[in-house]
């Protein structure tokens, strides 16, 4: 009995203190969380604690880059323009943390930043689209380079094209051949681990969906 | 065995873990509750998230003395030491706003930037190439903005109480030698710029940097694009010519290059015009242009441009009432610079450029006291800059820069028997800093002092200016700004072989700026002291503003000034797709210079001028539809029977224009279809009246043109990357 109840006390403290030390355990379910969810609450507060991971592993390149991938989100549910740009900020500062782990770019950092490039624009389309348009552009062709099967250059480009006006190139059937080439890629792999980024699948089907409509003129 | 039990029940029991709840609300500076928040033990992951009353609560399994650590994007991190020892409830923390960039203070006073990297401008080029009745004239936009007087007899820009000479044009911290098309006298042209090809605008109607000099109201900066966004293909003709250009993006360098042909022949046929062309004004233009990043912080530009035209017009003889003046003229520009800006370590900003311009003007003049003579402008400038900046902190930096001007000015009268060429050449220095400093958020100065030498005149002078601002509120901000400025004499004296010395303003500036999400509030006041203005010593006044010999006493003894309030109101809010503003200038000025008999408020002055202009997108149609509505109260004209000098006042102006844009594509072309009327309801603006020399008969000065309708299209291509996929 006593050395059930100490092996089960052993056990607790074991899983306890290895779940707050498992950086992949911890990032994957506070990534999770905050990825599926559609309440802004429950968002500030993964967020808040992928800020946290970020800090406390600052070795990893991925908790700050998910910490970034998370302040992007957190804007799109955001109406207050002053506190989007902040976000954004933040979510740069924390990108440029992943690269200066790395080394340099990789094409998950660069899809990233493209990511951020198209939240400003979200911001101020009118006065923005020039400036941070280049650097979309800029940041796509070089993940592109590096890693041409990354779906979500393909999804960025999708969303890109989806929003912008048919004048100038876009709409929906124009952003329908990057989703079809982003859900062939989640397709060909379809692996879930949190080391690897694999966001953007359900995304990408939500936009397929919604690019089957007409086109308005 | 049961003593054990417990303790293993202990063991298990939160408190057995060492668990603490810490929980409280945190607040801002103004007590309202900070949502979103994330509260956390500093170097743990144990922490929470404030909810929308501020409120939070977590566990922990730390002890002892602790920091608290609170972040938000919009406020300052803030950390309070905590000491656990059990629970700890009922906190009452709290956070300062930060400051964003947003609400920097930046200093404003005087100038109206355009621009489309800047967040704060309050204009971007595109509003530029859509203000209606602007015809895509950068200058004619400009118009629309407070301090300005609205023309239509004049050639040029005429801010705050100055004439059309007492503006600069700058590109790319260059001058612009003639920055308007040649025209015959009375005949307003426009400028020679498409706003395209700027990626930023900067007016300043007074106060401006001691970057630059030899202007005593006014510089428009114009920044030209660095590298082309895209590689495009553009085609379009109007009503005044067709026109093809491309630009071409490399992987660390871009070209541009354009041609035009110009023909105003269309545009005259249907314009209610009040001169007569014999031959409209038809031409070519070329330009080319070349960036290149040889790294990351650099730039390299060499630009061209070169434009040829001819026309030959019929004009009221501005120098003999009631007759005619046949004016023929064949013009030539070329204009070309280097440029190099490179940013070093981030601390060191150095930038150096080279510029070159020759312009020839032949010139065939008919008047009736002159059966007929030719004589040919000539012009060319050699200038040079360098100048270098270094931050020693992103709250100090200082700039420091020279400027070289080699310019010469030759007219040749070629006449029967008659030879006469009248030249200088004038080669001046400068030296200049400029520091800005920034003790705080809220609070930034930048003085700058600015030291002319001119061998024409054989004369040193040392200009001091000042700008500061300061934050007041979340979206204001009070701004002063001033300094003393020079400039030559007039064309027209030196040419003659007058030799006077600098001309002197000194600007006193004090505005307010209210900004808030797209609603821009602007006043400004000014007072403005003329000195040392260029004046002949006449006893009769010459009324005519297109003088081409002076012969009297010319002296420095001119004076004058200029005082005024300014309004400028921008809303791209309150409805959607609106965009209007609204610029009320009043102005009190007077001054005796140039030929004038006593002091007297010059005949290009309104004392108010007022400017509406309204933008509206109709997303359904893809069309814009743009109006100005401009109105200035009667000018100054001379008039020989009234014994006040320049006292009678002509009727007011008005002026409706309207553009409608049309967007959409053909294919893979974007398709922008335009057209326009400038002055609606054709009225019949007078900008002053002409006596003949008994004063029995009086005639108006019209501008060139009444009611005119502009037609176009342009077609772009962007190439189309398929490597995307």
């Amino acid at each position: 009995m006593r050395k059930q109840i100490l092996m089960a006390a052993t056990a607790m403290l074991l899983t306890g203190s290895a779940f707050a030390q498992n950086f992949t355990e911890v990032l994957q379910k506070t990534f999770t969380a905050f990825d599926t969810t559609q309440d802004q609450q429950k968002k500030l507060e993964a967020s808040n604690k992928l800020n946290l991971i970020a800090k406390k592993f600052d070795k990893e390149w991925l908790s700050s880059y998910y910490a970034a991938y998370a302040k992007v989100g957190l804007t799109y549910n955001e109406t207050d323009v002053a506190k989007k740009d902040a976000w954004l900020d933040e979510a740069e500062t924390f990108i440029n943390e992943s690269v200066a782990v790395l080394g340099k770019d990789n094409d998950e950092t660069h899809v990233l930043k493209a990511m951020i490039a198209n939240a400003r624009i979200g911001v101020d389309p009118k006065n923005r689209w020039q400036k941070y348009g280049k650097v979309f552009d800029e940041n796509l062709d070089k993940a592109k380079e590096l890693n041409p099967d990354n779906p979500r250059i393909y999804l960025m480009r999708g969303i890109s094209k989806f929003f912008t006006p048919k004048m100038f190139g876009g709409g929906k059937k124009a952003a329908m051949p990057y989703f079809e080439k982003t859900d062939a890629l989640f397709v060909a792999n379809p692996a879930m681990d949190i080391s690897k980024p694999y966001w953007g699948r359900q995304t990408n089907a939500w936009f397929m969906g919604q690019a089957k409509g007409e086109d308005k003129e | 065995m049961k003593i054990k039990l417990l303790a293993a029940f202990l063991f298990f029991s939160p408190l057995a873990f060492g668990q603490s709840v810490i929980s409280g609300k945190i607040t801002d500076d103004k007590g309202l509750p900070v949502r979103g928040a994330s509260i956390s033990i500093d170097n743990t992951i144990d922490g929470s998230t404030t909810d929308s009353t501020g409120h939070f609560e977590f566990t922990t399994e730390e002890k002892g003395p602790q920091a608290l650590i609170a972040t938000e994007a919009t406020h300052t991190e803030a950390s309070f030491p905590i000491t656990i020892n059990g629970d700890v409830k009922d906190l009452k923390l709290s956070m300062k706003t930060a400051f964003n960039r947003l609400n920097e203070v930046v200093i404003a006073a005087g100038a109206f930037e355009a621009s489309n990297d800047k967040s704060k401008s309050m204009l971007t080029t595109m509003d530029i190439v859509t203000t209606a009745g602007a015809n895509a004239d950068v200058v004619k936009a400009i118009q629309t903005l407070p301090g300005t007087q609205q023309q239509g007899t004049q050639t040029g820009l005429f801010v705050r109480g100055g004439d059309a000479s007492e503006a600069a044009v700058i590109i790319d911290a260059m001058v612009v030698q003639n920055a308007f098309f040649s025209g015959a006298p009375g005949v307003a042209t426009r400028s020679r710029f498409s706003p395209f090809q700027f990626k930023g605008v900067s007016f300043s109607s007074g106060g401006y940097s001691s970057r630059y000099g030899q202007a005593l109201s006014s510089v428009l900066e114009l920044n030209t694009l660095d590298l082309p966004e895209k590689s495009t293909v553009n085609l379009g003709f109007n009503m005044a010519g067709v026109y093809a250009s491309g630009s071409k993006l490399w992987k660390n360098s871009g070209g541009e290059v354009s041609l035009s042909y110009n023909n105003l022949a269309p545009f005259y046929k249907l314009a209610n015009t009040n001169v007569t062309y014999d031959k409209v004004p038809e031409g070519i233009n070329g330009s080319g242009k070349y960036a290149w990043k040889p790294n990351k912080d650099g730039l390299v530009k060499v630009m061209f441009n070169s434009s040829a035209f001819k026309s030959s017009t019929t004009v009221p003889d501005p120098d003999s009432v009631g007759s005619q003046l046949g004016f023929g003229i064949k013009s030539q520009t070329y204009y070309g610079t280097i440029s190099y800006r490179q940013l070093l370590k981030e601390k060191w900003n150095i930038y150096t450029a080279l510029g070159m311009s020759y312009n020839r003007d032949d010139i065939d003049y008919k008047s009736a006291l002159f059966s007929g003579y030719k004589f040919t402008n000539k012009d060319q400038r050699l200038q040079y800059r360098l100048e270098g900046k270094y931050d020693f902190s992103n709250r100090f930096n200082l700039m420091a820069g020279v400027e070289l001007q080699h310019f010469s000015f030759e007219r040749v009268f070629d006449s029967a028997g008659y030879a006469y060429t009248p030249n200088y050449t004038e080669n001046s220095f400068a030296l200049y800093t400029e520091a800005e400093w920034k003790p705080g958020k809220k609070i930034a100065f930048r003085p700058g002092i600015r030291y002319e030498h001119s061998e024409l005149l054989n004369q040193d002078v040392i200009a001091p200016r000042l700008s500061m601002a300061i934050r007041a509120g979340s979206f204001g901000q009070f701004a002063l700004a001033g300094g003393v400025f020079y400039q030559n004499p007039d064309n027209l004296y030196l040419l003659s072989g007058y030799r006077p010395k600098y001309q002197q303003a000194v600007h006193y500036i004090a505005n307010y700026q209210w900004n808030k999400s797209d609603r821009t509030l602007r006043a400004e006041v000014y007072y403005k002291e003329y000195n040392q203005l260029v004046r002949e010593k006449v006893s009769t006044f010459n009324p005519s503003q297109f003088r081409n010999f002076v012969i009297a006493n010319v002296d420095n003894s001119g004076y004058g000034y200029a005082k005024g309030l300014e309004l400028f109101w921008r809303d791209k809010k309150t409805v959607k797709n609106l965009d209007y503003w609204v610029s009320y200038s009043y102005i009190d000025t007077r001054r005796l210079y140039s030929n004038y008999l006593a002091e007297a408020t010059p005949t290009f002055i309104s004392d108010h001028n007022l400017s509406l202009i309204s933008k509206y997108y109709i997303e359904k149609l893809q069309t814009q539809i743009n109006m100005t509505y401009s109105y200035a109260t009667g000018r100054p004209y001379y008039n020989q029977s009234n014994p006040a000098f320049l006292s009678d006042r002509t009727p007011e102006y008005h002026n409706l224009s309207f553009t409608v844009n049309y967007l959409t594509h053909i294919k893979k072309w974007f398709t922008v279809v335009y057209a326009g009327v400038d002055n609606v309801t054709n009225q019949h603006n007078v900008f002053g009246y002409r006596y003949s020399s008994d004063g029995s008969t009086r005639t108006e000065v019209k501008p060139a043109l009444y009611r005119s309708f502009f037609v176009g299209v342009n077609f772009s291509l962007t190439e189309f990357n398929k490597d995307e996929l």
